[in-house]
């Protein structure tokens, strides 16, 4: 019988995080927590073993991004700027697209006017992967430091969004709308981010028949 | 490396616990020695962050050990001092007894 049967796994969710942080030493410390949640489980209960594993990981992840980012500053700083000015250029796609296809095919969207609506919501889901796709290209050139790239530039992203919600707040009616949907690149990028290094990190487990997670 | 260089605080913890441990040294076993020494809650991030820099300076050397069931079929990564990690132990702690030497801490400036 393994620890895990015995006592349940650790929180799941705490477990993918510190997958995403922990780069080269994902192995390592998953297995060191498992061991320690499965000792801390049998000798104080699963509840007091479970909060364990989660404060655990919270310091672990702030360690590692913290080390992680003053390991390489400048590479991860031209990650976010090439991804800063990449998210720039790629936003502003579908609205100079669909403004040439518009001012080309004018006399098709007037008979076809619902098509030209439905395009036009299309154009918040082109937004939403062209911000992932950004996420995706800034976790590959940051290579190890997938997270912490993806999450700088999503903070950058932040604060601008943030400047413009206290212009538009000042200036214009407040659109909740819009504000919620502004929010949505910066997690998209991040979401990138975490494909990137969770396709990374299976690339490198070895296949183990007793691996459990 | 300069013959200068002296280990940081919690590097220097790390490596006092490495010693301890000799060669039952590795992550579960450096944290809890660490916790139970300086009563002081330490992450498995910041032990492994800091054994890597060590690693890097050449003070620690590591070595995989084999997979468990216990451990979800990971395995341990075990570490031990160089030479040159304990010449900078010894330096570090050599700084600290000059710098300490002849003053009274605990009456003076509790």
């Amino acid at each position: 019988m393994t620890s895990q049967e015995g006592f349940g796994r650790p929180p799941r969710i705490a477990t993918w995080f510190v997958k995403l942080f922990a780069s080269a030493e994902e192995e390592s410390i998953l297995g060191d927590l498992l061991e320690e949640y499965s000792d801390l489980a049998s000798k104080s209960g699963v509840p007091f073993a479970r909060r364990w594993y989660w404060r655990q990981t919270v310091k672990t992840i702030l360690h590692l991004g913290g080390t992680g980012f003053r390991g390489a500053p400048w590479s991860t700083a031209v990650a976010v700027i090439g991804g800063f000015v990449l998210h720039r250029f790629i936003s502003g796609l579908p609205d100079k697209i669909l403004s040439t296809v518009t001012d080309r095919y004018l006399a098709f969207w007037s008979t076809h006017f619902n098509a030209y609506v439905w395009m036009l919501n299309g154009m918040s889901i082109e937004h939403l992967i062209g911000a992932m796709f950004v996420g995706c290209v800034v976790a590959l050139v940051a290579k190890g430091r997938e997270m912490i790239a993806t999450m700088t530039l999503a903070l950058v992203l932040c604060v601008f969004i943030g400047a413009a919600f206290v212009w538009i707040a000042t200036h214009r009616p407040m659109d909740v709308a819009w504000m919620l949907w502004a929010c949505a690149d910066p997690l998209a990028i991040v979401f990138g981010g975490a494909i990137v290094r969770m396709r990374r990190s299976a690339a490198a487990t070895p296949p183990a028949s007793i691996c459990t997670d | 490396m300069s013959s200068r260089d002296y280990l940081g605080e919690f590097e220097h913890i790390i490596v006092l616990a490495l010693l301890r441990l000799e060669d039952q040294a590795y992550g579960v076993t450096v944290r809890q020695e660490i916790e139970v020494r300086t009563r002081r809650e330490v992450s498995i991030g910041a032990v492994y962050a800091t054994l890597d820099r060590l690693e890097r300076k050449g003070y620690v050397k590591s070595h995989r050990g084999d997979p468990t069931p216990e451990r979800g079929g990971r395995s341990k990564r075990f570490f031990r001092v160089t030479a040159k990690g304990v010449a900078a132990v010894n330096r570090t702690q050599r700084a600290l007894q000059g710098l300490t030497e002849g003053l009274d801490l605990i009456r003076s400036y509790s």
